[in-house]
C-alpha cells in the first residue's frame, strides 16, 4: 500500500475521532448558554425567573465558600473528574480494537473479534478440541490463548502457542501481536506460560 | 471513514477539560486552605461590582433597565451557540457518489465519471453469492482530493480474515481491470452479534 491517502485513512480508521464526546460536550455548552440567555431576557422583561434570577446566581457564586463543605467537595470533585476525563479523551491515543492486515495491496482493517475467532477456530481444529474449548482475546499488541481440554486430553501449551503464532504470521498484522498461551486443567490448577 | 477534523474535536475537549479542572480545584480549594476562600470572595465581589457598575453606566436610556452591557453579554451567548452549532454541522463529511473521475484531456471533450452506485452494486452482488460473508456495504468518499472506495463486510464467525480480504480485494481488482483504472480501496472486516449467531455449524459430531 503506497497510497498516502489510504495510509491516512487507515490511521483514521484505527483511531477514534472523539466525535461522540465532542458532540455531547458542545450540546451541553449550547444548552447552558441558551438557559443563561433565557434567564437574562426574562429578567429584562421583568418576568419571574425559570429557576434562579441572574443576580441571585451571582450572589450564590460569591458566597460559595460558605456553603456546606460536603456540597462543595462533591461538586468540585465531579468537575475535577469530568475535567480529567475530557483531558484524557483529548490527549489519549483513542485506539480502536482493530488491526491492519498486511497481505493485500489495498488497505484492509480487521476488527480484533474477527481475528480472535479465526485464530480460536484454527487452534481448535489443529488440537482436535471440542467447540468452545479455545478462548482467544486479541489486544493491541498481544493475543491471549486459553485452552480448556477435556479431561484426559493432553494439550501442549507450546504447541497451542505455535499454532496460533503461525496463523497470526499469515495475517501480517500491524501492529504485530505477541501470543501468550495457557492451558487450563479441569481439576488441578493450570499450566501457565 | 469521513473528513471530520479530529484536531478540532480534541482541542475542544482539551479546553473544556482544563476549564473544568480549574473550576473544580477552585471550588475545593477554600476548604483545604481558608485564605483561598477569602480570595474567592474578594475577587468575585470585585467582579460583580464591576459588572453592576458597567450595567448602570451603559444603560440605553433612563427609562429602561436594559443596558448595552447586557446586550453585549447576550450577543456573546448567541455567538457561543452559533459556534457550537457550526462545529457540530461540520462534523463528518467527505461523502461522495463518484468512484472514478476522468477529466477531458487535449482534443477530447467532456469527462467520464464512474458513480459509486455502479461499484456498490457490482461488489455487493458478487459478495452475496459468497456463503462466508453475511453482509456487505459499499460507499464512496472523496477525502483530501482523492476518491476512496470503502467496502465494509461482516463475515461469518471463525472465517479467516485473510480469506475474506482476498475475496473482496479480488473483486475490486476485477472491477479495476474492467474499468481500466486503479481504485483506492479500504476494506473493513467487522464482527458483530449477527456474525456470532451465524457461526459455522459443525456437520459432524
Amino acid at each position: 500500500m503506497t497510497n498516502a491517502v489510504l495510509k491516512r485513512v487507515v490511521r483514521r480508521e484505527t483511531h477514534s475521532p472523539r466525535t461522540v464526546a465532542t458532540v455531547i460536550l458542545l450540546v451541553l455548552v449550547a444548552l447552558a448558554a441558551i438557559y443563561v440567555g433565557i434567564e437574562i431576557v426574562l429578567r429584562l422583561l421583568g418576568i419571574g425567573p425559570l429557576l434562579v434570577a441572574p443576580g441571585a446566581a451571582l450572589t450564590w457564586l460569591q458566597d460559595l465558600p460558605d456553603q456546606p463543605p460536603s456540597l462543595i467537595i462533591a461538586g468540585g470533585l465531579i468537575a475535577l473528574v469530568a475535567g480529567l476525563v475530557l483531558v484524557w479523551l483529548a490527549l489519549g491515543p483513542g485506539r480502536r480494537p482493530k488491526h491492519q492486515l498486511g497481505s493485500s495491496s489495498y488497505a484492509v482493517i480487521v476488527d480484533n473479534g474477527v481475528i480472535a475467532s479465526s485464530v480460536a477456530e484454527r487452534v481448535r481444529r489443529e488440537l482436535d478440541l471440542a467447540k468452545g474449548a479455545v478462548v482467544v482475546g486479541v489486544g493491541h499488541r498481544s493475543a491471549d490463548i486459553t485452552v480448556r481440554p477435556e479431561p484426559g486430553q493432553a494439550v501442549d501449551r507450546r504447541h497451542a502457542r505455535a499454532v496460533a503464532e503461525s496463523e497470526l504470521v499469515g495475517y501480517q498484522l500491524s501492529p504485530r501481536v505477541r501470543v501468550r498461551a495457557r492451558v487450563l486443567r479441569a481439576a488441578d490448577g493450570e499450566e501457565k506460560s | 471513514m469521513n473528513a471530520t477534523n479530529r484536531g478540532v474535536n480534541r482541542v475542544i475537549l482539551l479546553i473544556a477539560g482544563i476549564f473544568l479542572i480549574c473550576v473544580g480545584s477552585a471550588t475545593v480549594m477554600p476548604i483545604l486552605w481558608p485564605v483561598a476562600g477569602d480570595l474567592w470572595k474578594s475577587w468575585l465581589s470585585t467582579g460583580v461590582d464591576w459588572m453592576l457598575s458597567a450595567d448602570n453606566a451603559s444603560r440605553i436610556s433612563e427609562a429602561t433597565t436594559v443596558s448595552w452591557f447586557t446586550l453585549a453579554f447576550l450577543t456573546l451567548l448567541v455567538l457561543l451557540v452559533v459556534i457550537t452549532v457550526l462545529v457540530i454541522a461540520r462534523l463528518g463529511g467527505g461523502r461522495s457518489s463518484v468512484v472514478i473521475r476522468e477529466e477531458a484531456e487535449g482534443e477530447v471533450q467532456g469527462s467520464v465519471t464512474i458513480r459509486g452506485g455502479f461499484a456498490a452494486d457490482a461488489i455487493t452482488q458478487s459478495l452475496a453469492s459468497h456463503d462466508e460473508i453475511l453482509s456487505s456495504k459499499v460507499n464512496a468518499r472523496r477525502l483530501w482530493g482523492a476518491d476512496v472506495l470503502h467496502v465494509s463486510v461482516m463475515p461469518r464467525q471463525n472465517v479467516s480474515p485473510v480469506e475474506v480480504a482476498e475475496t473482496v480485494t479480488g473483486l475490486v481488482d476485477r472491477l479495476a481491470t474492467l474499468l481500466g483504472r486503479e481504485i483506492s480501496t479500504l476494506v473493513t472486516i467487522h464482527s458483530g452479534i449477527r456474525s456470532r449467531l451465524a457461526a459455522d455449524q459443525s456437520r459432524v459430531n
